[in-house]
C-alpha cells in the first residue's frame, strides 16, 4: 500500500488520539489492547512499541508474523475514526526506530519506561470509520429504509 | 548414512506448517554459513553497521574487513553465523539491493534480512588504551566477554573436536600470545561493560565464557577465582545486587559455583555438555572427559539448580556432532532419542538443554565432515521445545533476541 490518508496520519501523530490493535491467539480469540505509542514514521507503515515480551497482545504479533495473520488497528480522536487492516512485517529489538521509540517512551512515561521491542504493521485496508462518514455511505448505499422518521420530520 | 538432503527451507516449511519458515531459515544460514556480494559487503562497513576492527580473537595487524554483528530476521530472530572463509558448501549470500539487505539461496530472494547495527562504544579505548570492541562484543541485545583467551584442553591436544575456539579458524592452534593477551584485566572488563550500558536500549544482558584453565591447588581453582573478580568487577557497574547475566564455563564443584553465586551478581550458569551420548562424549571432548568426565558435568548442571534456581541452569550441546564419524550415529532416529532423552532428563530437573547447530570448520578436528540434514534440525527443535514446555521452562538467557544460536528457544516465543 502507498501513502496513508493525510488525515490517518494526523490522527496517527496526534498523542490525544485513542489507539488500538486486536490481534488473535491460536484458537482464534480476538485481544484488544490500547497502543499509545502507535504511530507511523514515514507515512505508509504504522509502528508501535511493545512493553512486555511475554503479554498475550505480543505472542499473537509474533504468532501472525510467522504464520501470516492479519491484525486490526483502530485509531480515534472525536469523530473522526480509522482502521487499519495489516499484517506485521518486521519486530524490531534494536536499531534506529528501537530506539527513536524507547527514547519516546521515555519522554512521555519517565526516564525508567522500557520498551521490549518495535512491531512494523504494513497497511493492507484502510477503512474510514467516522461516524458522519459511515452514515452517509449508509444511506447513499441503502437509501432511507434505516433512518428513524423523527429525524426526517419537518420541524415545528 | 541414510539422510535425506534434499528438503530446503520452502519444502520444510510447508511439511512443518507448525514451525515458521523464519526458524528453518535461521538453522540454515547456520548450517550453511554466509558469503556477502560486493554491494553488501560494503553497506556492512558504513558507520551504522560496520564491525569492530580488532575484537578478542583477533591477531594483531590484520588487514580483513570487520564483519558486521549478527543476522537479524523480520521477526526480530537473531542469527549467530558468517561466512566461515566460505568452507561450507552452498553457503547463502547476502545481497544489499535498493537500501535492504536479503538472504539469497541459489538466485533467488529467500527474505529481507538486517544486522544488527554497531554499538556505540566501539572505537573507545579503555583508561589503559585498550580497545573496547576487543574486551567485547555485541550482539542485538547481548554484550560478550571473555576475559581468559585460552583453552588449555589445547596443550594436551585434549580439545573438543567440533571447536576453533580462540584460533584463527583455520590452523589448529590457540593464537594468544601471539596475537593478543591471555589475560584481560578486570578494569578494561568494568570499563568497557561501564561504556556500553550508557546507550540506552542496547544491551539486556551479559555473556561471559572462556577458555578452560583447569589449574589451581583444587582443579579450576584460578578460573572460578578469576570470574569471582571479573564478575564482581562488571557488578560495580549496576544498582542491583544481581545483574542479567551468563556464565558458560566449565562444570564446577557445587561449592564453586556457590561461590559464583554467592559473591558475584550472576544470574545464570551454563556449563556445556556438548553431546549427550556417553561414548561419543568420551571421544568427541577427551579434554572434559578427564576433567572430570560426563556424569560430573551433568551432576554440576544439576547442583547449579539448587542454587541458582529452576531455569536459571543451562546446557548447550552441538547438534549434528552426533552424526561425527566414524563412530557418531548412522540415522537421525538415533540422534532425536539421543538428544531427547537428554532433553528429558536435564528438564524433569530444572536444567535447559539448547542447540547449536554443528558447523565442522576447518580449524576444528571434526574439519570437512558431513552434515545432517536441515529437517534433521527442525525435528530436533520442534521435540526439545516440547520437552521443555511440558516441565515449564523457558530459555529467558538465551532466547531470539540474546543469543542467535539456538533455534529450540526461538520457537519458545508463543509458549
Amino acid at each position: 500500500m502507498s501513502k496513508l490518508p493525510e488525515e490517518l496520519i494526523a490522527l496517527l501523530n496526534d498523542t490525544g488520539s485513542i489507539k488500538v490493535i486486536a490481534t488473535i491467539d491460536g484458537e482464534g480469540h480476538p485481544h484488544v489492547v490500547v497502543k499509545g505509542s502507535l504511530t507511523t514514521l514515514d507515512d505508509e507503515t504504522i509502528v508501535f512499541a511493545e512493553g512486555l515480551e511475554g503479554s498475550l497482545s505480543n505472542k499473537n504479533l509474533v504468532r501472525s508474523i510467522w504464520f501470516d495473520k492479519k491484525v486490526a488497528i483502530n485509531i480515534t480522536k472525536g469523530l473522526t475514526s480509522y482502521q487499519v487492516k495489516g499484517r506485521p512485517y518486521k519486530y524490531l529489538i534494536t536499531g534506529r526506530v528501537f530506539r527513536q521509540l524507547l527514547d519516546r517512551a521515555r519522554e512521555r512515561r519517565g526516564a525508567e519506561a522500557d520498551i521490549a521491542g518495535v512491531w512494523v504493521i504494513t497497511p493492507e485496508e484502510v477503512r474510514n470509520e467516522s461516524p458522519a462518514v459511515r452514515s452517509s455511505l449508509a444511506r447513499d448505499e441503502r437509501g432511507l429504509f434505516h433512518s428513524h422518521l423523527d429525524l426526517l420530520r419537518h420541524s415545528e | 548414512m541414510s539422510l535425506n538432503h534434499e528438503l530446503g527451507v520452502e519444502a520444510l516449511s510447508e511439511k512443518y506448517v507448525d514451525v515458521p519458515k523464519s526458524i528453518i531459515l535461521k538453522l540454515d544460514l547456520q548450517r550453511r554459513g554466509i558469503t556477502f556480494t560486493d554491494a553488501a559487503a560494503t553497506e556492512t562497513c558504513t558507520p551504522y553497521y560496520r564491525g569492530p576492527e580488532v575484537t578478542a580473537f583477533s591477531k594483531k595487524e590484520t588487514t580483513v574487513r570487520p564483519l558486521p554483528g549478527p543476522i537479524l530476521l523480520r521477526d526480530g530472530t537473531s542469527v549467530l553465523t558468517g561466512p566461515h572463509d566460505s568452507q561450507f558448501l552452498r553457503p547463502y549470500s547476502i545481497d544489499h539491493i535498493d537500501g535492504k539487505f536479503y538472504a539469497i539461496d541459489n538466485g533467488e530472494r529467500l527474505d529481507e534480512v538486517d544486522f544488527s547495527p554497531r554499538p556505540e562504544f566501539y572505537g573507545k579505548l579503555t583508561s589503559r588504551g585498550i580497545p573496547m570492541e576487543s574486551i567485547a562484543w555485541s550482539r542485538p541485545q547481548r554484550l560478550d566477554l571473555y576475559p581468559y583467551r585460552y583453552c588449555h584442553y589445547w596443550d594436551t591436544r585434549e580439545q573438543c573436536k567440533f571447536c576453533g575456539f580462540f584460533t584463527d579458524l583455520k590452523t589448529q592452534k590457540q593464537l594468544a600470545g601471539d596475537s593478543y593477551a591471555k589475560v584481560v584485566h578486570p578494569e578494561d572488563l568494568y570499563e568497557t561493560v561501564r561504556e556500553a550500558i550508557k546507550e540506552p536500549g542496547r544491551f539486556s544482558q551479559i555473556n561471559l565464557t572462556a577458555g578452560t584453565d583447569y589449574s589451581g591447588d583444587v582443579p579450576f581453582e584460578n578460573e572460578v577465582e578469576r570470574y569471582i573478580e571479573v564478575l564482581q568487577a562488571i557488578g560495580r557497574n549496576f544498582k542491583t545486587r544481581r545483574f542479567p547475566s551468563q556464565l558458560i564455563a566449565p562444570a564446577y564443584s557445587k561449592q564453586q559455583v556457590k561461590r559464583l553465586y554467592d559473591e558475584t551478581g550472576l544470574s545464570s550458569y551454563c556449563p556445556d555438555i556438548e553431546v549427550w551420548d556417553k561414548e561419543l562424549f568420551k571421544w568427541i571432548c577427551p579434554g572434559k572427559e578427564k576433567w572430570y568426565g560426563r556424569d560430573y558435568w551433568v551432576k554440576s548442571a544439576l547442583d547449579a539448580v539448587e542454587i541458582f534456581g529452576k531455569g536459571n541452569v543451562y546446557t548447550n550441546f552441538v547438534a549434528g556432532v552426533e552424526f561425527a564419524q566414524p563412530h557418531g550415529f548412522t540415522s537421525i532416529e538415533q540422534a532425536l532419542d539421543s538428544n531427547f532423552e537428554a532433553c528429558e532428563y536435564f528438564a524433569k530437573n530444572g536444567v535447559v538443554y539448547l542447540s547449536i547447530v554443528w558447523r565442522p570448520g576447518r580449524g576444528t578436528g571434526l574439519a570437512g565432515q558431513q552434515q545432517p540434514p536441515l529437517e534433521y534440525y527442525v525435528r530436533l527443535i520442534r521435540g526439545l521445545v516440547e520437552i521443555r514446555k511440558h516441565y515449564g521452562l523457558a530459555s529467558d538467557n538465551d532466547d531470539f533476541k540474546h543469543c542467535g544460536n539456538h533455534g529450540d528457544s526461538d520457537l519458545e516465543r508463543l509458549n
